[in-house]
């Protein structure tokens, strides 16, 4: 008889179903795998004929056939082994009774019959549910990543012989439980603003980029605290919404990078090194492609130490995913899309001794070396980064009596209330922050009082400014003009913002 | 041109002939032109053995290669000033090593103004970019600017007056090349705005000593020099030094002690060169007074900043805030307006400077 049981695959973050469909006919002991299997599925074999036996179950000796259907994708990875076992079982009649053709099986099975996790498990139950299926069998290592996902009966089994008595009816498992997202403060503690001592502008700098979704570049000698004040992003950011934490949880599932707690509860906080590659950084793989660095830190921070050190072509591959949010990438295998919205913090030297601007020691650079080591960096990369802040290493106690740092909770509350200024006036727009406004946005929200027109003017002209500078700088001076919670904008939000383009002025 | 003009036009492109050598040459021939038309009779008197054949032709040859070497100037929109010329500079003319030839590009009449030199070395800190910037662009409504073309204290000078087009620029080589590179937009706007002048022959490139003799004509052709920056061993006091040598005025703005950017600037007040800090200082020498500048109106918080940047001299944008009673934020912004306004300046690390 011929056995049908439903299996996940993934092409991007979307599941895509799979009917495993196995044959079992008289003839010769024959197993034969049809409908594009890759290496690892097809090794399923094995893992099946000896979880089939150390689980007492009998590996049929007949000639059987087994078809992944759609026949044209690709099938990857060992995902398929439980619903492959599964399906013998049934084809062989040695499950009898069970209507399984509403239920999805997924997990990799050991020599022993134990069930292993798989990756990308978030994301096919999503997809799944949105099909229309409600039961579902998972290795109960991936228990924690579904118990989020609500409204469908989710059995985690431990082992092969677990889920056939369960199919039989008798000692069934317990359905997982739903759990409640609560936004994780595993974060606090380590980084905090209170830490870092001093820098009052590149915290400002900091608060604006965060409440207005804006890209930071921090430039500074060594050692003056970059990394940290870096690091301390996401604690000022707004909470994960249940949403958020779900769209990235679904990525990391995929990228097989999901810790203990099963869900991403705390914003991703990325660092690739420099020597990163531009596969690496914005996804790609042989076939199957794998989510980059850019998309791990979606919802999150990029954090890109040592800006110039950076390999041009990776910076600029950079540039597409900061203007769309999103990163399509084709292979051979197929064309992959994945979401990249991340807040870009970059951090470098002011010039190649890495002196420029220090208080205890004087620079050596020429102004045509410091011109070309800032090169490095693209004027059209540059021109998305709307911060731009110096960050020095003069001792403040010497300098400032009252030298009191805010903690991360303080700055988080003035955050938050900036954003829900900005999800108001966005309501309808369906964009969250001011960033990410368009042309219509900055006409419609951020008209310039003449005296505003005029500094702009005038600083166009200093500083050689591009148009789309010009729209950053808006930007910006919009979100100034949200923590000032005013309506207008303001020539001194505009002069603030403008204050933030360090880079324009050098030449 | 005239014959006289042609001869050291031709003599200059003598490559391997001193400007020693070419001027003894012109001694011997009494008359530039006879140079051209008797070359064999003169090279024998001054050249030595081994050199006097090398630049023998006949005369048809010398008088080919003159013209040819006139219509590739005139293509190219080039001009050639000598010793003997109307228009070359008086100032220069009375140095005694004065260039016998100065090959030019842009506005010809430039030469006949009176010039003034302004240079600093290739570090110049912000302030003295910014001061020089001014200065260059006040004086330039009375003299011409003569500069350099390096980064920093010369590209300062060359922002400032290039608007009114009253500039000089000297090269340290050829009109062909462009040195520093990065300068090759710059230079197209010298070139239609101002002047260029080079020494050296058009393809030459840049060769040790260049520097040294183009620093002569800097100061040879102005009546004074402004040194905006110079370190203990700066370039720049090449010039000055050679002002000095011309019997010119030297000027230099004042350095805080332990800067080193600026220490050859404050040895050469000690030595006696004129202390500027505005463009008045430099007029009032030659008896001018400028054609006075519009006010800018300050809002109360610029006045304030402004004051606690005045009395503090490079300060940290906390240290003005909490000065001044203000935000950093809010500093940040009034900062800002003053930057644009001309009246402060970043010195980098957050730190700014009055002007």
């Amino acid at each position: 008889m011929v056995a049908k049981i439903i299996c996940y695959t993934l092409n991007g973050l979307e599941g895509v179903p799979i009917e495993v469909e196995t044959d079992v006919n008289k003839g010769v002991p024959q197993y034969e795998m049809v409908g594009l299997p890759d290496t690892a599925v097809k090794e399923s074999k094995e893992r099946v004929r000896s979880a089939l036996k150390n689980s007492g179950m009998l590996f049929p000796m007949n000639k059987i056939t087994i078809n992944f259907a759609p026949a044209d994708i690709k099938k990857e990875g060992a995902s398929f082994d439980l619903a492959v076992a599964v399906s013998l079982l049934k084809a062989s009649e040695q499950l009898v009774g069970a209507d399984l053709s509403q239920t999805v099986f997924l997990g990799e099975l050991a020599l022993n019959g134990d069930l292993r996790p798989v990756s990308g498990l978030l994301p096919i139950l999503i997809s799944a549910k949105g099909h229309g299926f409600t039961k579902f069998i998972i290795p109960a290592g991936n228990a924690k990543e579904a118990a989020f996902l609500g409204g469908a009966e989710i059995y985690p089994a431990h082992s092969l012989a677990q889920v056939v008595k369960h199919l039989a009816g008798f000692n069934t498992i317990p359905p997982l439980e739903t759990q409640t997202f609560v936004v994780s403060n595993g974060g606090k503690g380590s980084s905090d603003l209170k830490f870092v001592k001093g820098q009052p502008m590149a915290r400002r700098a900091l608060e604006i980029a965060v409440a207005g979704g804006h890209n930071l570049l921090m430039v500074g000698p060594p050692g003056t605290g970059k990394t940290m004040l870096a690091r301390c992003l996401p604690t000022v950011m707004p909470d994960l919404t249940f949403e958020e934490a779900l769209e990235i949880t679904k990525i990391h599932s995929v990228a097989g990078t999901l810790g203990e707690q099963g869900i991403v509860s705390i914003r991703p906080f990325r660092t690739p090194h420099h020597t990163a590659t531009t596969v690496s950084m914005c996804g790609g793989g042989n076939r199957v492609v794998h989510p980059g660095e850019i998309s791990l830190a979606h919802g999150g921070v990029l954090f890109l130490d040592e800006l110039p050190e950076y390999k041009r072509s990776t910076l600029e591959a950079l540039r597409q995913p900061l203007e769309d949010g999103v990163i399509t990438v084709s292979r051979a295998g197929g064309t992959f899309t994945y979401p990249a919205r991340f807040m870009l913090c970059a951090s470098m030297n002011p010039c190649p001794c890495g002196n420029y601007g220090s208080a205890e020691r004087t620079c050596s650079c020429t102004a045509s070396e410091i011109r070309r080591y800032r090169k490095k960096v693209s004027g059209p990369l540059l021109d998305r980064i709307d911060l731009q802040v110096e960050v020095d290493n003069i001792s403040y106690d010497d300098l400032v009596a009252s030298a009191e740092n805010e903690s991360s909770e303080t700055v988080k509350k003035r955050v938050d209330a900036a954003r829900r200024i900005q999800h108001n006036r966005f309501e309808e727009s369906g964009i969250n922050t001011n960033a990410e406004m368009g042309e219509r946005e900055l006409s419609a929200f951020c008209a310039l009082d003449a005296e505003g027109d005029r500094i702009l003017r005038a600083a166009f002209e200093k500083m050689n400014l591009s148009a789309r500078a010009r729209g950053r700088i808006i930007k910006v001076a919009r979100t100034i003009a949200d923590l000032d919670n005013s309506e207008a904008i303001k020539p001194k939000h505009v002069f603030e913002a403008v204050s933030y383009r360090i880079y324009d002025k050098l030449d | 041109m005239t014959q006289d003009e042609q001869a050291i036009l031709w003599l200059a492109a003598c490559s391997g002939l001193e400007r020693r050598t070419c001027v003894r040459l012109l001694r011997a021939a009494k008359r530039p032109a006879l140079l051209l038309e008797d070359f064999e009779k003169f090279s024998k008197i001054v050249l030595k053995e081994g050199q006097s054949g090398l630049y023998n032709s006949d005369r048809s040859l010398r008088i080919r290669q003159t013209e040819q070497a006139m219509r590739r100037l005139e293509a190219k929109g080039r001009f050639a000033v000598t010793l003997v010329s109307d228009d070359y500079p008086l100032p220069l003319k009375e140095t005694p090593d004065a260039p016998l030839l100065l090959y030019g590009e842009g506005n010809r009449a430039l030469l006949k103004e009176r010039a003034f030199c302004i240079v600093g070395s290739r570090i110049t800190p912000a302030w003295a970019e910014k001061t020089g910037q001014r200065i260059a662009k006040e004086l330039s409504e009375i003299f011409a600017i003569v500069t350099g073309f390096a980064e920093g204290g010369d590209s300062a000078a060359i922002a400032g007056a290039i608007e009114g087009g009253k500039l000089i620029c000297v090269l340290p080589n050829g009109l062909d090349g462009c040195y520093p590179a990065s300068h090759a937009s710059l230079k197209k706007r010298v070139k239609e705005r101002g002047l260029l002048l080079s020494e050296f022959p058009p393809e030459e490139g840049v060769n040790k000593g260049a520097f040294h003799a183009r620093n002569r004509i800097l100061a040879g052709l102005s009546e004074g020099v402004l040194v905006l920056s110079a370190g203990e061993r700066s370039g720049t006091l090449i010039t000055a030094n050679d002002a000095l040598d011309y019997g010119r005025d030297v000027f230099a703005l004042p350095y805080s002690l332990g800067e080193r950017r600026g220490a050859g600037c404050n040895r050469l007040i000690q030595k006696g060169a004129f202390l500027v800090t505005d463009t008045e200082d430099i007029l009032s020498v030659y008896g001018l007074h400028s054609i006075k500048t519009e006010r800018v109106s300050l809002t109360a918080e610029e006045t304030r900043v402004l004051e606690v940047l005045r009395t503090g001299g490079t300060l940290h944008a906390a240290v003005i805030a909490e000065r001044a009673d203000m935000q950093i934020f809010e500093a940040a912004a009034v900062l800002s307006s003053l930057e644009l306004k001309g009246l402060a300046v970043k010195a980098g690390g957050n730190q700014y400077n009055a002007l």
